[in-house]
């Protein structure tokens, strides 16, 4: 086994927390929840008031995943890094942006805004919060499927570059007004993959790899991130 | 497949191309660097008259056509002079905004090929381009997206999940870039000037970059040329703030430390380095700190392209991994083009000439938005 899953965090349209503690919502609109730092964090935090809904999202979902795996608390800075795969990342944001640049010229463009027109912001924010000093970076996939990012990680652990990683999938879907649609289920889901788990109790399942490149949990392959989470289930209370 | 450190495949560049603002290969964009020719020059793609810098590295004529993002053209170039990629290479590129120009269309009510706007887009392109089994992923991570792509090819070779890794990366000047850098007021009014103590910010450039990557048994087993070896990779977060680096270069630190170790070489193995050296205030100084503390006192030859070719966000990593090995061949660490007043700590490591290269290993620094640094040794190939 290369990595055990300690801490599964999500946002859906139908629920949100993490594998240990999450609230079935009661919106049926078929939208994401609105985020707040009291939903997320249980405290205010102005700063994640200023973040774009993608990085709200996934900033989120990896927040639950955390405090899933009880590694939301820190005294020194860890070298755990984040994949994040995401088809559509920040794209209304940079739509948002650019109507910005078109209205009042490029001179008067928000920085603010620039800055999220990034995908692995969210990322450097996540690392600040939780002292992550291991590498962050978006993968972007045909098939928003995730498996390409868990690959990575688990390559990367089995290397010995990582001792944690936290890899998943965020994405806010097709912004209002563009005009491609991928089919894809839109939300955040976040798993906190670690070498050697302080404790073994809080394991959802062993992640290995084949040298062929198929992810394996627990000894069966699996196909997407999501139907990981499914296996993962079973052991999610609510 | 077990965890450690055993089994680890070694890991050549066998094929490098870039195209830049200063030449549609690596031969020409090599010699435009190692004579001290800049390419960065007044923009004409889009109106600049509102904007207090006015200043890229532009590739003449990029053209588009039927709706296309002017990376489809970059593309074309580029594999214009490279041997045929085998077509099992599993495929890694890097962008970090791909085909903004054509959101920049589409919200100006123009027509555009809307897919090409969306960062999956480039691994299709690719693909599709060099017949390629594999549809490939791409990774973002800002200004160090390509090293980091360079990063994870090795070690999807070194821990044998691949014998060749095709690593492709491309970004483009647009006014959306552009604008956005305007107005974080780090663009530099006149060409910039990496570790000059009068520098003022960055240039933008236009620039794209495949390397071929391939175990050191595939490689020998096809007849590939070394042209350098990825001895070692590492990357790391400063986890101190979105866009301003950790002053005390810390991040930086362990990214060199940790691709130190992976190559198995101590700082001393190490000849020249290949700065991101944006000409940004804070971005060169961090560096310059960070270099202290890796090198203590010794004096190693720096260097940064951007002065020729501006600075090409994604695309940057994989350029100047691409010219550190030619850097490495040829013996020869580059001037620092807009290089004049040396920055504290920069005296007697970045030179406005071109120095020799005395040694065979180089390393490549490249770091980022969002906290991100990326760091690569590279061997000498040939006698590899």
């Amino acid at each position: 086994m290369i990595a055990a899953i300690t801490g599964i965090g999500w946002v859906s349209t139908e629920s949100m927390g993490s594998g240990r503690h999450h609230q079935i919502l009661q919106s049926k609109d078929g939208k994401l929840p609105t985020l707040t730092s009291r939903m997320v964090f249980g405290e205010v935090s102005p700063h994640f008031g200023r973040l774009d809904a993608y990085s709200k999202l996934g900033l989120a979902a990896v927040t639950f995943a955390l405090k899933d795996a009880r590694q939301d608390q820190w005294d020194e800075k860890r070298p755990a890094g984040i994949i994040v795969s995401s088809i559509y990342g920040c794209l209304a944001t940079d739509m948002e942006y650019f109507e910005g640049v078109i209205a009042n010229g490029g001179s008067l463009a928000s920085p603010n805004l620039f800055a999220c027109t990034l995908p692995n912001i969210f990322l450097g924010e996540a690392a600040i919060r939780f002292g992550l000093t291991g590498p962050g970076f978006t993968v972007n996939e045909r098939e928003p499927a995730g498996t390409e990012g868990l690959g990575l990680a688990l390559c990367g652990m089995f290397l010995d570059e990582n001792p944690m990683m936290i890899v998943g999938t965020s994405d806010p879907g097709c912004p209002a007004l563009f005009p491609y649609h991928v089919e894809m289920t839109i939300g955040a889901l976040f798993l906190v993959l670690e070498k050697h788990p302080i404790d073994e109790s809080l394991s959802y399942g062993g992640l290995d790899m084949t040298r062929e490149g198929e992810v394996l949990f627990n000894g069966v392959q699996i196909q997407s991130l999501a139907s990981l989470f499914q296996r993962c289930l079973p052991r999610c209370v609510r | 497949m077990e965890s450690g450190r055993t089994e680890i495949e070694k890991v050549w560049i066998v094929d490098a191309n870039v195209v830049t603002a200063l030449g549609k290969d690596l031969k020409g964009t090599w010699e435009g660097v190692v004579n001290g020719v800049s390419a960065i020059r007044e923009i004409s793609r889009f109106p600049v008259e509102g904007y207090y810098a006015r200043m890229a590295a532009c590739i003449e004529g990029l053209g588009t056509s039927q709706g296309r993002s002017m990376i489809t053209a970059l593309l074309g170039s580029l594999f214009a002079n490279m041997r045929p990629v085998p077509p099992d290479a599993a495929l890694i590129t890097a962008t970090t905004k791909m085909g903004i120009d054509n959101l920049e269309k589409l919200q100006q009510k123009r027509p555009a090929h809307a897919p090409d706007i969306l960062l999956s887009c480039l691994p299709e392109m690719v693909s599709q381009k060099l017949g390629l089994q594999t549809t490939g992923i791409n990774i973002s991570a800002s200004c160090a997206s390509s090293t980091i792509a360079i990063a994870r090819g090795a070690g999807l070779i070194a821990s044998g999940r691949a014998e060749t890794v095709l690593v492709c990366c491309a970004d483009v000047v647009t006014e959306f870039t552009f604008s956005g850098f305007s107005a974080l007021k780090v663009v530099s009014a006149f060409p910039c000037r990496p570790f000059d103590r009068f520098r003022s910010g960055l240039s933008l450039g236009d620039g794209a970059a495949a390397l071929l990557l391939m175990s050191e048994e595939r490689a020998r087993k096809e007849a590939r040329p070394c042209v350098a070896v990825v001895c070692g990779w590492g990357a790391s977060n400063d986890a101190f703030h979105i866009t301003s680096p950790a002053p005390d270069g810390s991040g930086l630190v362990s990214a060199i430390g940790q691709a130190l170790s992976r190559s198995g070489l101590n700082e001393s193995a190490i000849s020249a380095v290949s700065a991101h050296g944006t000409g940004t205030v804070y971005n060169d100084l961090m560096e310059l700190t960070a270099f202290r503390r890796v090198f203590g006192g010794r004096r190693i030859p720096i260097y940064s392209a951007k002065g020729n070719i501006g600075h090409t966000t994604g695309a940057a990593g994989g350029i100047e991994v691409a010219l550190a090995a030619r850097a490495l061949a040829e013996r020869t660490v580059p001037p620092t083009a807009g290089f004049n007043a040396p920055e504290e700590g920069a005296q007697g490591c970045v030179s406005a000439s071109a120095v020799p290269l005395e040694g065979d290993c180089c390393l490549t620094t490249n770091s980022g938005f969002g906290g991100i640094n990326a760091a690569i040794v590279l061997e000498r190939g040939g006698d590899a």
